[in-house]
């Protein structure tokens, strides 16, 4: 009898450890994964994103990785993620206005570049997007993106020969879900961090602005950074710059998530962190240099029901302002983000 | 998990038991419909009707006409349920499945019709639970089970999810392919579409729901509704609704009314 009930609880240990080991597999990676920090840069507040819920890890990096790079991702296999987010571009499209997408199709803007996008509490041109992890989800279903159904996506990475692996080794098992292709894209995405420029180097000390790179930062601190604001040169709020609307495209911007009149033409405000390696400029890229860009401030903004206040009345910027900027804004590139090889196609 | 801890000694019971737990807590995400020891099954069984309850409503094939003459097809039919209820107005004794628990009902998968809970055994006269999902689990990210992506009820150029969506085909749509489609949600205040819909029984009778057996409660859903009272939807007017906000808000006033007890049975 005694036996029997040893066998019986010997069993059930055996049983439960196999059930807990199952759910941390399932739950966080299980023990072979290996994780990643997420460092915040010195001086920068916290994420919005922040990845409690879904745990960085080699595997899932690694994973989210390929699917970028992953043209299968598209109806036709042209248009992976990176199609329109191009690493040398800090993940923008280089010298396209419009992103173009499937079907010789364009989109109806231009496309942003990634880096530091945890930090910010919404996605997109107009903050449709209210959570990373869904993001994707706009890009791939989009019929003038990558116009492809969701099902179909996870039945190719199904039935691939090595995705089912590359699912196991990340999660835990070969089950290829949503969830799962949505953590691992978001675990590499998230994790694109730009904070090594000249600008950063400047402020750690280690490096010192020549003097038209000093005296366009005054100058940008005065007339600039109310919205872009530092350290991510972005106060990711909506604004009215002053950009009339596009009559062929008629994007009217935020209005179309918030439904309010009031939101008419508001765009979200870019970081300006890479900006000379993200032209063309504006949520349509109607701007094909700093300079335009400059210029529509200092000339050519057009005021309406919603302008910003903080440009209604323009923002007067002299050759010489204009010079001085340049020389600071070229400050923010980041030449090791763009070069990183964790980042680059694997 | 089918052993018994019951019959082990009782010495052992409690480390047992401990470890049941444990492994049972760890591994929530995974398990399905929950049930407690005491809770009995109880399933909702949701059908398409057409004309007031009194007709079946079947995809593709048979046209059907609304209150304004204008006559459709129907192509998709679904909408989320959450926190399902059944309470005794007398004793006001009431029991609440878990709210986190999303089940979409969607029509082309008659398995998904079938909602399938667990309830303390007693005598109830009202049925209710709330068409929509909450503010919170719109904005959570990518989630599962119900809530999947994959079933086509989560918009993608703004977060959030469909609460429900009533698809066809009809002369009288302007849109292309003569098509109609409402997709209804919206969680923000002032938008929020999410209805709480209250149900009682045939003719002032409740359901008792007994151990050992499988209550069925018969719930109809009338795609009529969907088009009038209190407010006029016609097809020729707005075929397609997209996005949360005014119109999203009336048709869920219409559809709210949608849904009749139409009987209980003991299986």
């Amino acid at each position: 009898m005694t036996v029997k009930w040893t066998i019986l609880i010997v069993l059930f240990l055996i049983t439960g450890a196999v059930l807990v080991q199952a759910c941390k597999k399932s739950g966080d990676g299980g023990a072979q994964t290996k994780p990643i920090s997420f460092d915040i840069p010195a001086g920068w507040p916290a994420p919005h994103y922040n990845f409690s819920g879904n745990p960085l890890t080699q595997q899932g990096f690694e994973l989210g990785r390929k699917l970028f790079y992953d043209g299968r991702l598209s109806k036709d296999g042209n248009f992976p993620c990176a199609s329109c987010h191009q690493q040398f571009a800090a993940f923008s499209t280089f010298d396209h206005p419009l992103s173009h997408g499937f079907g010789d199709q364009f989109t109806t803007r231009n496309a942003p570049g990634l880096y530091n996008i945890a930090w910010q509490p919404q996605t997109h041109w107009d903050g449709g997007i209210t959570n990373l992890e869904v993001q994707p989800l706009a890009p791939l279903t989009a019929p003038n993106e990558m116009a492809e159904d969701l099902n179909n996506v996870l039945n190719k990475l199904r039935a691939d020969a090595s995705y089912p692996a590359l699912f196991k080794a990340a999660f835990g098992d070969e089950n290829v879900t949503s969830q799962r292709m949505l953590w691992a894209l978001t675990q590499f995405v998230g994790t694109m961090i730009s904070a090594d420029s000249k600008y950063d180097r400047v402020k750690k000390g280690s490096a010192s602005f020549t003097p038209d790179e000093q005296t366009g930062y005054m100058l940008f601190q005065s007339k600039c950074s109310s919205c872009h604001t530092e350290p991510l040169f972005t106060d990711n709020s909506f604004r009215n710059t002053g950009i009339p609307v596009d009559p062929t495209i008629k994007d009217y911007g935020r209005m179309r998530i918030t439904r309010l009149p009031a939101d008419s033409l508001k765009f979200k405000v870019p970081s300006l962190r890479n900006v000379a390696v993200t032209a063309p400029y504006g949520h349509d890229g109607r701007f094909l240099s700093m300079s335009q860009v400059m210029e529509h401030y200092n000339s050519g903004v057009e005021n309406g029901p919603t302008t910003d206040p903080l440009v209604k009345n323009k923002i007067p910027l002299s050759i010489n302002d204009k010079f001085y900027l340049l020389a600071f804004l070229r400050t923010l590139t980041d030449s090791t983000f763009i070069k990183d090889s964790r980042f680059s196609q694997p | 998990m089918n052993q018994k801890p019951n019959r082990l000694p009782l010495k052992l019971f409690v480390p047992v038991l401990l470890l049941c737990a444990a492994t049972f807590t760890g591994c929530q995400k995974d398990v399905k419909n929950e049930l407690k020891g005491s809770e009995t099954n109880l399933t909702i069984r949701f059908t398409p009707v057409v004309q007031y309850d009194s007709v079946r409503m079947y995809f593709d094939t048979t046209t059907y006409t609304n209150r304004w003459s204008e006559s459709f097809i129907v192509k998709n039919f679904k909408f989320y349920i959450r926190a399902i209820r059944v309470t005794n107005t007398t004793t006001n004794q009431g029991f609440e499945i878990d709210v986190t628990k999303y089940y979409l009902v969607d029509f082309r998968d008659s398995a998904s019709a079938l909602v399938k809970i667990g309830v303390l055994p007693g005598t109830y006269n009202r049925l209710s639970f709330i068409l929509g999902v909450d503010s919170t689990h719109n904005v959570s990210g990518a989630q599962t089970d119900a809530l999947d992506p994959t079933h086509g009820m989560f918009w993608t150029w703004t977060t959030g999810y469909i609460f429900a969506k009533l698809e066809g085909t009809s002369p009288s749509s302007t849109a292309a392919g003569n098509m109609f489609m409402y997709h209804v949600g919206g969680f923000k205040q002032g938008e929020d579409a999410n209805k709480e819909i209250q149900l009682f029984f045939p003719y002032n009778t409740g359901v008792t729901v007994s151990n050992g057996k499988n209550t069925v409660i018969d719930v109809t859903a009338d795609v009529y509704d969907w088009f009038g009272t209190p407010h006029d939807i016609k097809i020729a007017q707005k075929p397609t609704l997209m996005t949360p906000g005014a119109m999203a808000l009336q048709v869920a006033d219409n559809y709210s009314k949608m849904f009749t007890v139409m009987g209980v049975k003991i299986e």
